[in-house]
């Protein structure tokens, strides 16, 4: 049972991030007043990818796709849903936030090797974003672990059972809603696309994938949703011991997360920077003080 | 459509994979290009086909060549095609990449595109209607199906016939051949 979960958790969550992509599609469209892709067409589009002629820019090129998409692979490990959590007497949320930091690394090692001038205005501009939203992840984070009285990501859980939900507690009701404000910037959507900006520095990091390298991103993508919000599903609306129930939750979070993506148009890097230093990191600052106040 | 058909893609996925996500590059050679905004946004959604457009011709697989091509358009147009991953379908639009259509006389506009790279399929017209696109879209579909879509093969097959039409065009060639040359039949 034990060794079945580290198989099964990482399959169900990328099962559940392809189809969040897909989905993201159909509702996009359905915004824009279009009909929109079939769900399937991440998987298509991976068939696709997977079967082009790839070309390669040299071994570290390989290792930092590799290195990103192990990174979030393990990610996954660290986080508990539908009564599963492989790793969980490893460290949990203090863990997780330094592994957070192996996809963008990645990325910016195998974009390095790409030499292209678009590759490094994304890298710097990705990282600058990540300087962002980590002062209040780690306020939250904070918040969290010093409420609860544990860094283990079980443990939050469990306290949170029976509708003891962390968002509708009045301490942490604040850093909840930080960590909503930030979901874009994580994920990389807009109003935060500004890394993969398709329109400026065609597509930034992604500029010299092509074939297998840009689906390997595409599947780190698919993880990085489910982490992403399965995060904040765990943290603040109680998890859940049913895969089905926690993905009704990661849904609804990421629905939300959508309709910002739809109507909003891109930050510019100082901006960006400037909203997540003033809203979420204020609102996290304040929770904390209340949680270390009680 | 056979989207759907789930049989063919458990025989065929790469066929279908290809059929089913065209990539296009969004480059822009001329004044064609205006009839695409429209085929890729709210009014004609070419997406619902896995039509969409993508920066980099890294990722690419389908090139629209729309609208007359200059001689220095042309250049970045081989560097672009040269990127592309394979396999990779070209569509030429317009009347003036079939043969110069109204610059039938210009000095600076090539009239053949399909001497420099090879081309897969036309669609003609002066504007065509964005629905030709689709018309188009689907005649590739046809063609990849039946394996007759094999513009990149040509292309790495008579690679002489199309580096040797380029190099007397431009005559010096800024960038290194893609694949190896027969000696004794280019410059240098």
């Amino acid at each position: 049972m034990k060794f079945a979960e580290f198989i099964v958790s990482p399959i169900l969550a990328f099962i559940i991030g392809v189809f969040l992509m897909g989905l993201s599609r159909r509702i996009m469209a359905r915004i824009h007043r279009r009909y929109g892709p079939p769900l399937m067409q991440p998987v298509i589009d991976m068939i696709k990818l997977f079967s082009q002629k790839t070309i390669s820019h040299g071994p570290i090129f390989d290792a930092g796709v590799i290195l990103s998409l192990a990174g979030t692979i393990v990610l996954v490990l660290f986080i508990p849903f539908g009564g599963m959590c492989p790793l969980r007497t490893s460290g949990g949320l203090l863990v997780i936030l330094y592994i957070m930091l192996f996809a963008p690394l990645g990325l910016a090692l195998s974009g390095g090797e790409g030499a292209n001038p678009n590759i490094s205005i994304g890298i710097s501009r990705k990282f600058i974003l990540s300087l962002g939203y980590e002062v209040p992840f780690i306020l939250i984070m904070l918040s969290v672990m010093t409420y609860y009285h544990t860094i283990s990501a079980v443990d939050v859980v469990k306290a949170q059972s029976a509708f003891h939900w962390a968002i509708f507690s009045v301490p942490l009701f604040l850093p909840g809603l930080a960590y909503i404000l930030i979901i874009p910037a994580m994920l990389g959507i807009r109003p935060f696309d500004l890394a993969s900006a398709p329109q400026e520095i065609s597509s930034g990091p992604m500029a010299e994938y092509g074939g297998k390298y840009l689906a390997l991103a595409e599947i780190e993508h698919a993880f990085a949703i489910f982490i992403t919000i399965g995060l904040f599903v765990d943290m603040f609306l109680g998890g859940s011991s049913n895969v089905f129930y926690f993905f009704l939750k990661v849904l609804v979070v990421f629905v939300i997360g959508l309709l910002i993506n739809a109507v909003f148009p891109r930050f510019r890097t100082e901006q960006a920077v400037k909203f997540l230093w003033k809203w979420p990191s204020v609102m996290a600052l304040a929770g904390l003080i209340i949680v270390l106040a009680i | 459509m056979d989207r759907n058909n789930l049989i063919k893609w458990l025989k065929e996925p790469k066929k279908m994979g290809n059929k089913y996500s065209l990539w296009a590059v969004y480059f822009s050679t001329a004044c064609g290009v205006i009839e695409v905004p429209p085929v890729l946004t709210s009014r004609w959604d070419a997406e619902r086909f896995g039509v969409i457009p993508v920066a980099t011709p890294r990722q690419a697989n389908l090139f629209l060549i729309t609208g007359y091509v200059t001689t220095k358009t042309l250049k970045a147009i081989i560097r672009t095609y040269e990127q592309m991953a394979e396999p990779k379908y070209t569509i030429g639009f317009g009347s003036c990449p079939i043969n110069g259509g109204m610059y039938w006389d210009s000095y600076n506009t090539i009239k053949h595109l399909d001497k420099f790279i090879p081309v897969d399929g036309w669609i003609a017209g002066c504007m065509p209607r964005p629905e030709a696109i689709f018309i188009g879209v689907t005649k590739l579909w046809g063609m990849i199906d039946k394996g007759l879509a094999t513009g990149y093969i040509r292309y790495r097959e008579h690679y002489d016939y199309y580096r040797g039409n380029q190099e007397r065009l431009f005559g010096s060639m800024e960038w290194p051949p893609l694949y190896s040359l027969k000696e004794g039949t280019h410059d240098e």
